[in-house]
């Protein structure tokens, strides 16, 4: 009868130790972005006031050395429960060696996301998800509507027009464009904004992913020419102009026009609470044609699959699907949040991104072509300076991106 | 010695040499010191004023970023991390380092050239290559997130060098000082440290400095190697304010200036006894 | 028999804790990368024992042969740009300090400041310099020379340069004061000698100084090898991981960084390779420093 009493008691006691326990638990996450480090910890805050006795480390690391030492973590057995990871092909480098966790099982709801922005976070080996995306990003111009409005100008719907705006500018003494060559990806983004509407958007994408068209295409050779318009317009030097040059004309208003990514809006506001600007999609050759803009999965949520509490690093991350998350994203981040529906109401600038991707393309090296070395866009990022530098022409840019390619990608091969 | 180059008594020739050389050395001191001066004054700047006007001087003398960096961003405790982790690696690159170079330049053995090759294939490429492998090891040997594991890397890196250069001036020290030594019955430690030493004192300055200026300064293995905010180094808080697509160019110079004062403070205190030291000893 | 075994403990000794550290750190890891260069590689995970198939890509096939051989010409001129301003500019440096020109207890302060800055801090603080509208074409414009202004670190033609031209402005003071060291040191009695017969000061400089300066010279030549092979933290911060624009700055270091870890911005790692190409810096660094030891070591007897 005591040893009854006892065994009762310790039962007690284990099945009050055990939400003990689980108080204790503690996840790690690993992020990129050192600068957004406060803000994600007060979405952590909401969620561990929503889930009592978890709490979430955050350690942000450089962008650079991300992937170095999430490699090294992670072949080494260890790393974090939940990580922020890479679309496309950084996504395939982890998911093919067996370090994430296919999350079909963990997070149902992934079930809701757009197909497109889940493209990046979908291993095309195997077809499964491996992470919650978290945003994604679409190319265009950005302009400023002080500069505009003091020259009387309108936003350009041609090409044209785009030139003329730009000749409009450089008269009055501004720098018509902020863009220079210095960093490759740089003049991918400006490729990736402004040649989609001469290439054909997605006609082409899919001619050229099936191997049906190769890069030396006409129309795709036309679309890169189309940039060496542009040239008059950048700043002086332009090939020594680096990305941080960049954004500082813009946000300072020496420039008119920054061709960059829907990724830039928080940090130019943050820089210059004054700055009045807006943003146009990419001009077409005629008027009234749609205008196409790139858009691509920025990145994802992750779970290690060598974690040791994966049930715990599954309700963080259905956290990460949910529309707090989403919400949070807009609000504080400024990114276009990849959580179907979400709250744009709060912004005016993601709505307008949004109403861009009424057409929208991949964008086109980092979504279909960076799998493996040479990636699509180390070729034309390469190329791209050469072709801008004056040292070689349209059409040896669209041969050296093809040729790199072809030493690998089958479609192209059978040709 | 060498006579002094001095402008009087010098043939016209030499004058103009003089006063070329004079003018070289002028403009490199002045090239050397407008960089140092521009870091400072960056620091006292908004990162907006950085990038519209790089060259102007500050507003007003503001610390407040030094106050930020220091206190709120942790840089105080950053700081004292990276103190004593390069002291600490310093003294064993030092120790280690001189007695194997004593080892592979005093004794006449078969296996010494070997041992040399093996020190000297140390240098040839950057560890980072061995990353993942390393990794491995340290979390075998459960150093991971420990200030260990990257002193010992640090040790490690430091070594090859300090080997290479101090056998190179071990060398050429006359075996006769260590036979006397001997006969007044000195065992090979007491001749290690009571003879060769202090004749290679200056090579020691030498090896210091170029070995503790990469030590301070590095940022990848602690990357690596350490999550936990309190054995951070100072190189790894200054990653804090590269942001993807921004970087905190305010705070980064402040922390910057931070970084390089007390080795250039040190310097300058030092600097008669290091120059001496490298220069009057029997280096040839 | 007894002496030997004493001599041979106090050898163990002396060599045992270096060994020791430098093999468990440095060699072990290096040898089970090195190792990885004969496989080939499913991303991150190691397949099949391939034999050399990684390296005669390197050698062999495009776009491999073309990036390696690309980034090899690049760090033979950091070599040769190294070996012949650095060098001998900080012997010229050293020697005149050693003549105690005016002012050279200062100067030989002065000059080793640059050696003390993180790399990091020069990279920025030369980028900000370097580009278009910054210090250095901002001095041309002034001094009436704009049509010399360029583009430094964004011409294909000039980026390497600039790159360089900004390593030997941090780096100059250290052979400067080595070779000062070693130039302070030259017997008086070799001098005194030459002046009693009558010798010029630049023949006293090529006869008597340069061959007794020769172990001076061979340590900092087999460093410049070294260092022009691992050239990396320079380029990567003022030029980035790619070696841009169009690879104009890459060099081996960086190739093999972005080959075995991939680029943020424009790849994904191949291990193989990568590792292949580690391989080759490692053979390529010992080749050039055994042979340059060897070769100014037979100097150094002639004597």
């Amino acid at each position: 009868m005591k040893k009854a009493k006892w065994l009762f008691a310790l039962a007690i006691a284990v099945l009050m130790a055990l939400p003990l326990a689980a108080q204790k638990t503690e996840l790690t996450f690993w992020t990129w972005r050192p600068e957004d480090t406060e803000k994600y910890e007060k979405l952590l805050a909401t969620f561990e006031k929503q889930n009592p006795g978890i709490t979430v480390k955050i350690s942000a690391f450089k962008n650079t050395e991300y992937n170095t030492i999430l490699s090294a973590a992670l072949s080494g057995g260890s790393g974090p429960d939940v990580f922020q990871s890479r679309a496309y092909g950084g996504l395939e480098t982890f998911a093919q060696s067996g370090y994430m966790e296919s999350l079909e099982k963990w997070v149902p709801e992934l079930k809701n996301f757009n197909k497109d922005v889940l493209r990046g976070a979908t291993s095309v080996k195997d077809g499964k998800v491996y992470g919650v995306p978290f945003a994604s990003q679409t190319l265009f111009v950005f302009y400023n509507k002080q500069i505009y409005k003091e020259l009387g100008l309108k936003v350009p719907e041609t090409w044209d027009e785009f030139l003329a705006n730009c000749a409009a500018v450089k008269k009055a003494g501004y720098q018509p464009l902020a863009n220079g060559g210095k960093e490759g990806w740089t003049l991918e983004v400006m490729m990736g904004s402004l040649c989609p509407n001469f290439y054909g958007a997605n006609d082409f994408y899919d001619a050229v992913v099936a191997g049906k068209t190769t890069f030396q295409d006409p129309r795709f050779v036309s679309a890169i020419a189309k940039l060496k318009e542009l040239t008059p317009y950048m700043p002086d030097l332009y090939m020594g102009v680096s990305y941080t040059d960049m954004q500082s004309a813009f946000i300072n208003e020496t420039a008119a026009h920054f061709i960059g990514g829907s990724f830039e809006a928080g940090y130019f506001a943050s820089q210059n609470p004054k700055l009045d600007f807006d943003v146009f999609p990419g001009p077409t050759a005629k008027k009234g044609d749609p205008h196409y803009v790139s858009i691509y999965a920025d990145g994802n949520f992750s779970m290690n699959a060598a974690s040791k509490q994966k049930e715990t690093a599954a309700k963080l991350l259905k956290f990460f699907a949910g529309k707090e998350t989403g919400d949070f994203f807009i609000r504080e981040l400024q990114q276009v949040s990849a959580v179907p529906g979400a709250d744009t109401s709060a912004s005016p600038y993601i709505t307008k991104v949004l109403s861009f991707q009424k057409y929208s393309t991949p964008y086109i090296f980092l979504v279909g072509f960076r799998y493996n070395q040479p990636t699509g866009s180390t070729l034309i990022q390469a190329a791209l300076q050469g072709f801008l530098a004056g040292k070689i022409d349209a059409a040896e840019v669209c041969k050296q991106v093809q040729e790199g390619i072809a030493t690998y990608y089958e479609p192209f091969k059978k040709k | 010695m060498i006579s002094d180059l001095r402008l009087k008594n010098a043939t016209p020739g030499k004058k103009i040499l003089i006063i070329f050389v004079q003018v070289a050395f002028i403009c490199y001191s002045l090239i050397i010191f407008y960089p140092l001066f521009n870091m400072i004054m960056s620091s006292f700047k908004s990162t907006r004023d950085i990038l519209r006007f790089p060259f102007a001087l500050p507003q007003k003398l503001d610390f407040s970023s030094y106050k930020t960096v220091w206190v709120d961003r942790g840089f105080g405790r950053f700081f004292f991390n990276s103190v004593w982790m390069t002291t600490v690696s310093m003294i064993f690159v030092l120790l280690f380092g001189s007695m194997a170079a004593y080892g592979v330049s005093r004794y006449v053995y078969r296996m010494r050239t070997a041992v040399y090759m093996l020190f000297l294939s140390g240098i040839m490429l950057p560890l980072k290559a061995a990353i993942i492998p390393l990794f491995m090891l340290m979390k075998k040997l459960g150093f991971v997130d420990k200030p260990i594991s990257v002193i010992l890397i640090f040790i490690a890196m430091g070594l090859p060098s300090t080997i290479f250069i101090l056998s190179g001036f071990m060398k050429t020290i006359p075996k006769d000082l260590e036979y006397a030594a001997r006969i007044d019955g000195c065992n090979d430690w007491m001749i290690y440290r009571k003879v060769i030493m202090p004749v290679i004192a200056p090579a020691i300055a030498l090896v210091t400095i170029y070995n503790a200026v990469p030590i301070w300064n590095d940022f990848f293995f602690p990357l690596v190697f350490l999550q936990n905010p309190k054995y951070k180094p100072l190189p790894l808080g200054l990653t804090n304010f590269f942001g993807q697509y921004s970087t905190d160019w305010s705070l980064l110079f402040t922390a910057l200036t931070i970084a390089i004062l007390p080795v250039l403070i040190l310097y300058i205190f030092m600097a008669k006894n290091f120059i001496k030291g490298m220069t009057a000893g029997a280096v040839k | 028999m007894n002496k030997r075994t004493a001599e041979r403990r106090w050898i163990l000794f002396f060599i045992s804790p270096a060994l020791a550290v430098v093999f468990v750190i440095i060699l072990l890891p290096l040898f089970m990368s090195l190792f990885n260069s004969l496989f080939s590689w499913k991303q991150l995970i190691r397949q099949d024992f391939i034999g050399l198939e990684n390296f005669r890509k390197v050698f062999f096939t495009e776009p491999y042969k073309t990036r390696f051989f690309n980034a090899l010409k690049n760090n033979g001129l950091w070599f040769i740009i190294t070996m012949l301003i650095q060098n001998v500019g900080g012997l010229l440096i050293g020697y005149f300090l050693s003549r105690r020109v005016w002012a050279h207890e200062f100067y030989k302060r002065v000059i080793f400041i640059p050696v003390l800055f993180s790399i990091v801090a020069v990279g920025f603080l030369w980028s900000l310099y370097l580009r278009p509208n910054g210090l250095v074409n901002g001095f041309l414009k002034i001094v009436g020379l704009p049509q010399l202004t360029r583009a430094w670190l964004g011409d294909e033609s000039i980026a390497t340069f600039s790159i360089i031209f900004v390593n030997i402005w941090r780096w100059i003071g250290f052979p400067s004061l080595v070779f000062l060291a070693a130039i302070d040191n030259v017997p008086m009695d070799c001098l005194e000698a030459a002046w009693l017969d009558g010798a010029t000061d630049r023949r006293v400089f090529f006869k008597v100084i340069l061959p007794l300066i020769v172990p001076s010279i061979l340590i900092i030549t087999v460093l410049t090898i070294i260092g022009s092979l691992n050239v990396f933290e320079q380029i990567y911060t003022m030029a980035g991981l790619d070696g841009a624009p169009n690879f104009s700055t890459d060099t081996i270091g960086t190739l093999f960084y972005r080959t075995a870890f991939g680029s943020v911005d424009s790849g994904n790692p191949e291990i193989g390779i990568g590792s292949a190409i580690g391989v080759i810096i490692y053979l390529l660094t010992f080749l050039a420093s055994v042979a340059s030891i060897v070769g100014l070591g037979k100097k150094e007897v002639e004597l």
